[in-house]
């Protein structure tokens, strides 16, 4: 691309004055539009997030290791991450199944069901803690039976990860509905044709099909499962090194006045998520991009 | 050999095929023809077992198949929108009816991926095995669609619109070299359209199909010439209808004997069709229908000439040898009409 200020070859005029001023797309508004999503990420994300960072900086390296790296906040992120991608994983195969049921049958109450899914998004998490935590605890409706067979889920990482599953439900099966809606019978009754069993169906036309959306459902629950808070507290138990997890840790650190290392924690978290947030968006994009050539 | 006898479907209270039978012939190309709705694709999917008629049974080589599943009856199917798995690359694509086999009659992998490469040379697609559907044109992927049902070896290949989503130039090679391939293998083909042009120049036998029900079966020549009713000669072919009655065998236009060759008809009101290209230009004599001329232009060797009937709303569509010098518009015609179809008008339909 040439400079504005240099004259073009003669024979590029025509392509090159079209070309090169400003934006090439015909789509007007790509300045506007940019710099506002520019200016509303940086006052909503990431001055707040950078706050974090720059607190954290303030503390030596040694002091920030043993803030965010004592044995006991290793501990609350193996909790905290480990209940998280339990719960992704259980959600990605009872979201699906949720999904497939909403997208490929009608039944009555279709709506209804519809409406439940969403609910956790709305309810409030602490509610939804309280009440996860009557049902299952060890004299609550469902822990009454469980608990002669040797299971508690009530305070212990189980418990969290229900609360987790609870949470991360309406993020896979929003993400793959559409996906699902999408995919035309077609290629299955192509693959009907061909001989293919209900079971090779699934496992080699379809999952693959819809295997970026559901990896991101599955992002989407983690993280959002990673950072959980309110609805967990009251199922965990919060017992150190066995139930706490890394949110709480900082919250029992600030209320000790030790910002410090609450900031040493949220920094080790941050930097986590990210990392694993962008794993997961490379495979995405490699696995979409496969599909769309 | 194919048979279909006495199929009835019904989807709710419409009634997508009443009471259809058909004999399909071993290494035949067949085509069903017809406009939107006229069940074509209904019946291409009951003989599929992608679809389960109501009534009626279908028989492959007199064995009764009408329960069987898709998978069972050993057909290949292409979808009018190639239908491929957009995540496989086009070798998986072809490979996949062989690789879901169960392991007792699948055969080894290198097999399996020589016989892909082989069907791929067979659709001139010979080294494009590593790319993604996504990769190709409209028309490498309705190959593809195609290598990958002839992998399983079917007895019978059933396309749907196979044309249908791919532009005029590209449709016209692929339809000549599907002619060429059905020739090569002579696999019984049947294939639904809508497009008569297609029908024409494919089919061994072309199935006229109209509200769920069978207008006519015949090779292209029968159905072009003696079109058996007033739809098929409209829908085939292009056609003139003069509204006209019989007396005593002879049809009329508003009182005005038309000497033309035709069939016999019952005295009535009728339908006098005629192709545009079965005219002659005639004097202002008894026996010629005066036309004016609205609009003249060239439509490859021939002058296409619309022109105006009193008491006819249509115009008029007329082909003349462009070896002349055409008509004016605004000019007046006399025409006979060389050779007629009539077509008894009973209660509207």
């Amino acid at each position: 691309m040439s400079s504005p200020l240099q004259m073009p070859a003669p024979g590029l005029a025509a392509e090159t004055r079209g070309g090169s001023r400003r934006s090439q797309s015909i789509i007007p508004g790509f300045g506007l539009t940019m710099g506002l999503t520019i200016a509303w990420l940086s006052l909503i994300v990431l001055i707040p997030l950078s706050t974090v960072f720059i607190k954290s900086a303030g503390m030596g390296w040694a002091e920030f290791v043993a803030a965010g790296l004592s044995p006991r906040a290793i501990a609350a992120y193996k909790v905290s991450f480990g209940t998280a991608f339990v719960a992704a994983i259980i959600n990605a195969i009872f979201g699906l199944v949720t999904a497939w049921v909403l997208v490929r049958y009608q039944f009555p109450g279709k709506r209804i069901v519809n409406a439940l899914v969403d609910l956790p998004f709305a309810l409030p998490t602490a509610v939804a803690g309280i009440a996860l935590t009557a049902i299952y605890a060890g004299n609550g409706w469902v822990g009454q039976y469980l608990e002669p067979l040797g299971i508690a889920v009530a305070y212990n990482p189980i418990g969290i990860t229900v609360a987790l599953i609870f949470i991360g439900l309406p993020f896979i099966v929003r993400s793959v509905e559409p996906v699902l809606e999408d995919m035309s019978a077609e290629v299955e009754e192509a693959a009907l044709s061909l001989g293919a069993r209900p079971w090779q169906i699934f496992f080699r036309i379809i999952l693959p099909a819809i295997l970026p959306a559901l990896l991101t459902g599955f992002a989407l629950a983690f993280a959002r499962g990673v950072g959980e808070y309110g609805s967990v507290i009251f199922i965990a138990g919060n017992m150190p090194f066995e139930s706490e997890i890394a949110p709480l840790l900082i919250v029992t650190q600030l209320e000790q006045y030790n910002y410090a290392a609450a900031t040493a924690i949220a920094t080790v978290m941050l930097v986590a998520s990210f990392a694993m947030l962008l794993l997961i968006n490379l495979i995405q994009a490699w696995s979409r991009k496969r599909m769309d050539g | 050999m194919i048979g279909i006898d006495n199929i009835s479907k019904r989807f709710g209270s419409y009634a997508a095929l009443n009471d259809i039978s058909l004999d399909v012939r071993s290494g035949e190309f067949l085509a069903l023809l017809g406009p939107s709705g006229s069940g074509k694709t209904t019946l291409l999917r009951i003989i599929a077992g992608l679809e389960f008629p109501d009534e009626g049974q279908v028989s492959f080589n007199g064995e009764d198949v009408t329960g069987l599943k898709v998978a069972d009856r050993k057909v290949g199917f292409v979808f009018q929108h190639y239908a491929l798995f957009k995540h496989m690359t086009v070798a998986q694509n072809v490979a996949f009816g062989l690789s879901v086999r169960s392991r007792r009659q699948r055969p080894p992998k290198a097999q399996i991926r020589a016989r892909a490469e082989e069907l791929l040379q067979l659709v001139q697609l010979g080294g494009l095995g590593g790319r993604y559907p996504a990769q190709l044109s409209g028309g490498q992927r309705q190959r593809v669609a195609l290598a990958r049902a002839l992998a399983v070896e079917p007895q019978l290949l059933l396309l749907d619109e196979p044309f249908g989503a791919l532009d005029a130039k590209v449709r016209k090679d692929l339809r000549r070299w599907l002619r060429h391939l059905h020739g090569q293998m002579g696999l019984t083909t049947i294939f639904v359209t809508h497009d008569q042009e297609e029908a024409l120049e494919l089919a061994d036998r072309v199935v006229v199909m109209d509200h769920g029900v069978i207008e006519q079966v015949g090779t292209p020549e029968e159905i072009y010439m003696k079109p058996s009713s007033g739809f098929v000669s409209d829908f085939v072919g292009e056609t003139n209808s003069l509204p006209v009655s019989v007396v005593a065998g002879r049809p009329q236009f508003f009182d005005r004997a038309i000497d033309v060759e035709v069939a016999p008809a019952g005295d009535g009101p009728a339908r006098l069709d005629f192709r545009p290209h079965d005219v002659s230009v005639c004097g202002e004599g008894a026996g010629c229908l005066p036309v004016l001329v609205t609009g003249v232009y060239r439509r490859g060797g021939d002058w296409r000439i619309e022109g105006e009937v009193a008491g006819v709303d249509k115009p008029l569509e007329i082909d003349m040898s462009a070896a002349s010098s055409p008509p004016q518009i605004g000019q007046r015609l006399g025409l006979r009409i060389n050779r007629g179809m009539l077509f008894a008008e009973g209660v509207q339909q």
